[in-house]
């Protein structure tokens, strides 16, 4: 399972939205799939049906996931808060900018339905394919598209309104 | 790996969009977190194994080997360990060495002539001495069944002091019971 750790933290985390719930996510996939170890090696793909597991684990458990993210909302939290890291290039007001648009976007994701967040932060930051995302979710192709165009134009809606984009 | 399959961002205010999210970032996850994660999984893999029973196929032949010791029902040995001689006197009873807090995982197994359901399995284990899953505790109880055949149940014990002594693992079914004795000698 090592070599899918990295992919699958990722997709923890894009998930999930938050260091902690990635790690309760991860770490439950392990103790599934630690039982089926043995199916695993005459997977074809282990990496992609990790990634299904967990996704279905997710949905399973999205209740307590949205319930403990709505909380940290609450309190002033933001998901991406390995932003601040992104500063530090050599035009410290251009990187003030940036830091301040990512700022932005990562409050205009949470305010996403998680299906939207989740289809254009796979699509869009992860790079997954459609047809990658169509399998993930098992969802129709043509539902993640038109996912992934609602996404898009309310995620531009909601950073025009808040003056991001003039 | 960024595609364009569906590049919906057209002008320049989209694509602004789209770059930071390409830059949208994520925290990396902790030093060491993999390595624990997995030894959590094996551990907890484990327990529940445990608590499941792993029924293990044994061919007939085996199966023919053992049923002397069948004869009353149920019968439980240590398979990593050496079985006892049929001529052995009952009172030998196994042992395993064990190193101070080195966890060890010792299987037992419970060989039927039958499926057995609703069995209750108790292990008693001496001061020092402690379940991996189960701090703490002397006496532990499952509900189980019994597949016909031999049926293997891992303990992982590890000794907390260099006391050992002997555990017991007491399988009940109706009227019937046997106990099985494990002598753990510290080092």
């Amino acid at each position: 399972m090592q070599p899918h750790f990295d992919r699958l933290w990722r997709l923890a985390m894009r998930l999930t939205g938050r260091k902690a719930e990635a790690e309760d996510l991860f770490q439950e996939l392990l103790i599934k799939a630690y039982g089926k170890l043995d199916d695993l090696v005459a997977i074809d793909e282990p990496g992609s049906w990790l990634c299904r597991v967990m996704y279905n684990l997710f949905i399973d458990e999205q209740r307590r996931f949205a319930r403990r993210r709505m909380h940290t909302v609450d309190e002033g939290f933001l998901p991406g808060d390995g932003l601040e890291g992104l500063a530090g290039d050599e035009d410290p007001v251009r990187d003030n900018e940036r830091l301040d648009k990512l700022k932005q976007l990562d409050q205009a994701l949470q305010q996403l339905s998680d299906e939207h967040r989740i289809i254009v932060l796979l699509h869009d930051t992860e790079g997954y394919k459609l047809n990658e995302i169509h399998e993930l979710m098992n969802i129709p192709v043509g539902t993640v598209k038109s996912r992934l165009h609602r996404a898009r134009a309310r995620l531009r809606e909601i950073l025009t309104q808040g003056g991001t984009f003039s | 790996m960024h595609n364009s399959d569906l590049d919906t961002y057209q002008d320049k205010e989209d694509q602004e969009i789209l770059e930071l999210l390409k830059d949208y970032p994520m925290q990396d996850a902790s030093a060491g977190f993999y390595d624990q994660a997995m030894a959590r999984a094996a551990h907890e893999g484990t327990r529940r194994q445990r608590n499941r029973w792993v029924m293990t196929g044994f061919g007939s032949a085996l199966a023919a080997g053992l049923v002397l010791w069948l004869i009353g029902g149920f019968f439980l040995t240590t398979p990593n360990l050496p079985e006892p001689a049929l001529s052995e006197p009952v009172a030998s009873i196994p042992g395993v060495t064990m190193t101070l807090e080195q966890p060890r995982t010792v299987n037992l197994v419970f060989a039927s002539k039958t499926a057995l359901t609703d069995a209750t399995l108790t292990v008693t284990l001496p001061d020092g001495v402690e379940l991996a899953g189960f701090p703490g505790q002397r006496e532990i109880t499952w509900q189980t069944s019994l597949a016909e055949g031999r049926n293997l149940l891992p303990l992982e014990l590890i000794a907390l002091t260099p006391t050992g002594g002997e555990v017991l693992a007491r399988l009940e079914h109706e009227d019937r019971n046997r106990t099985f004795r494990l002598r753990i000698d510290v080092s």
